[in-house]
């Protein structure tokens, strides 16, 4: 059975106090609009605010807030490989980390197993892989670390593009910026970018589940991709090209932070 | 994962082989090399199973225990998957080597089956909130051919499908608790119903075309695979994309398609299989690991 031995946990008798709850949970209606406002069944991302360089310490650092979902990113290198029997010759590694703080979901702590953070990691590096010109830095290592402060839903999609956008900070070469997106199938309708409520309550509709995309907006190139849930093949196609559509909906929005981050690093020069 | 070193000669006449749909063993791009699947063949455990899909080899034992169940749904049972990449496989694998590989796979099992339908957890309840079955299926890794998935999944299936619960009932004893009793005979028992639980595809895209079941060396000319879970009815239960690669959204909806078409062919006959298997009762003659 996978355990988390890094985190301190309470007592094994403790139990959180939502367990306990004598109302019955909202489950969040199939039909008409959603929680905070938007549409089911068409491209409704919540509005980000971006930033980037807010780490000083970082080579490269981006801070991401979709609606409550808040995410920091920070990236280190290219350096020198830590382990010199792993240092390929040819082309640089990356290396990625995926935590949760304790206090970020509902449930302290207890929502993430230790093995399932893995996964996280996991596919952050499968989508940032295709994206980096690793070639460029032989010998090296790239370390991308994401710590999410709040989990309000949609984390691992926000996670690709915040990381994707502190490497672009750092100075990293890449391809083009990797974006995420995700989206919830809930029997016919679907809901983009979905929040914590709506990703974790199983209502009894035939087909349910999940869908994270990862996206290169200018080769279009999806560079990860992963589902759980039971969907029927037609959804899936479906799902796909709206976290494509979503993704390029988001693109303006994290080219400018890029633009704004440069520019205040380096002032354009003063016309004379 | 095990891999193997391909010179730059070598990849380009798979390369050319699979673009003109004939790989280097003679299959066609769709096709899975001989699989051989065996139930019952250890007997500590409540179903077991062994699948070697060309020169890969899997062991899945499942055992059932009596837990509490999780507390957040207490009518239902839960099944633990823990996936063993033995040294025996490959040298990589010694130590801690193959613990990465255990704790994907293990992960992306968790992924496949978190859905209602996939196993009747609900049947898995003996009294709600207190007891319940646990499943825990392991599986050992005993030879690594490519295509793990593949094999790992078809063995899930047969081993749930062998799998022998011994029949419990509540009763409540001298204080008013109550106990968990089991019947006084040994051989009463209750099956699992495996209809709905998904099969893997893995389908490798070299070049411009996608290969079902890769082996090691077509596995190392390709950069990106796709893995889909599907159940008999075509309902796709977990997609993911592995490798460093990137993937065309048409060739990934391609890649779909094929491997819903392919999972779906899986089924029957893995199912007739079984089910003879499971008439031939004593008179099957066990063929073992030596076979």
């Amino acid at each position: 059975m996978p355990t988390d031995t890094k985190r301190v946990r309470g007592p094994e008798v403790s139990q959180s106090p939502s367990l306990f709850d004598c109302r019955p949970s909202v489950v969040p209606p199939s039909h008409g609009t959603r929680a905070d406002g938007r549409q089911r069944d068409q491209v409704d991302v919540r509005p980000v605010f971006v930033r980037c360089g807010l780490v000083s310490q970082a080579k490269g650092s981006a801070y991401i807030e979709a609606g409550d979902t808040k995410l920091l990113c920070s990236v280190y290198g290219p350096r020198e490989t830590e382990r010199k029997d792993e240092t390929d010759m040819k082309c640089g590694r990356l290396t990625t980390d995926m935590r949760f703080a304790p206090f970020s979901c509902p449930e302290r702590g207890s929502w993430i197993q230790g093995s399932q953070d893995k996964n996280f990691s996991l596919m952050l590096q499968e989508s940032l892989q295709p994206a980096l010109c690793l070639h460029k830095y032989p010998r090296s290592q790239i370390e991308v670390n994401v710590m999410v402060l709040e989990n309000s839903g949609s984390v691992q999609a926000h996670a690709i593009t915040c990381a994707s956008l502190a490497l672009a900070d750092a100075g990293i070469e890449m391809y083009d910026l990797v974006l995420g997106c995700s989206i919830r199938q809930d029997g016919s309708s679907y809901v983009v970018d979905p929040t914590y409520s709506e990703e974790s309550n199983w209502s009894s509709s035939e087909h349910q589940g999940g869908l994270t995309v990862a996206f290169l907006p200018s080769l279009n190139q999806v560079s990860g991709l992963q589902s759980d849930g039971e969907m029927a093949e037609e959804t899936l196609t479906a799902g796909i090209r709206t976290c494509i559509e979503g993704c390029y909906k988001l693109y303006p929005v994290i080219q400018q932070a890029l633009v704004k981050a440069v520019r205040k690093a380096q002032p354009p020069p003063p016309e004379s | 994962m095990a891999t193997v070193k391909v010179s730059e000669a070598e990849k380009v006449y798979i390369l050319h082989g699979i673009r003109d749909d004939l790989r280097v063993d003679g299959r066609s791009c769709e096709d899975y090399r001989h699989m051989e699947v065996e139930t019952d063949v250890v007997s500590n455990t409540d179903g077991s199973a062994r699948v070697s899909l060309g020169h890969t080899a899997v062991l899945v034992g499942v055992k059932a225990e009596i837990g509490k169940p999780r507390p957040l749904v207490p009518d239902e049972g839960y099944l633990e998957f823990f996936v063993d990449c033995s040294a025996n496989a490959t040298p990589e694998f010694e130590g801690r080597g193959g613990e990465e590989l255990g704790i994907e796979l293990s992960n992306t099992l968790y992924r496949v089956f978190n859905n209602k339908n996939s196993v009747d957890l609900k049947g898995l309840c003996i009294s709600a909130g207190e007891h319940c079955w646990v499943l825990y299926v392991d599986v050992l890794l005993l030879q690594c051919d490519g295509n793990l998935y593949d094999a790992i999944s078809v063995a899930i299936k047969a081993a749930l499908f062998n799998t022998k619960i011994p029949r419990v009932h509540m009763s409540s004893d001298d204080e008013g608790g109550k106990e968990v009793e089991l019947s006084d005979d040994p051989f009463d028992c209750v099956r699992l119903s495996v209809e709905n639980v998904p099969c893997i595809v893995t389908l490798c895209k070299v070049g411009h075309r996608h290969v079902v079941d890769a082996t090691l060396q077509e596995k190392a000319c390709s950069v990106a695979s796709l893995i889909i879970a599907v159940t008999h009815r075509g309902t796709v239960t977990c997609v993911k994309k592995v490798g460093g690669g990137s993937l065309d959204p048409e060739s990934i909806f391609e890649m779909t398609e094929a491997g819903k078409r392919v999972g779906k062919a899986l089924h029957a006959p893995l199912m007739k299989l079984l089910q003879q298997e499971e008439s031939l009762g004593k008179k099957r003659e066990k063929v073992g690991f030596l076979g």
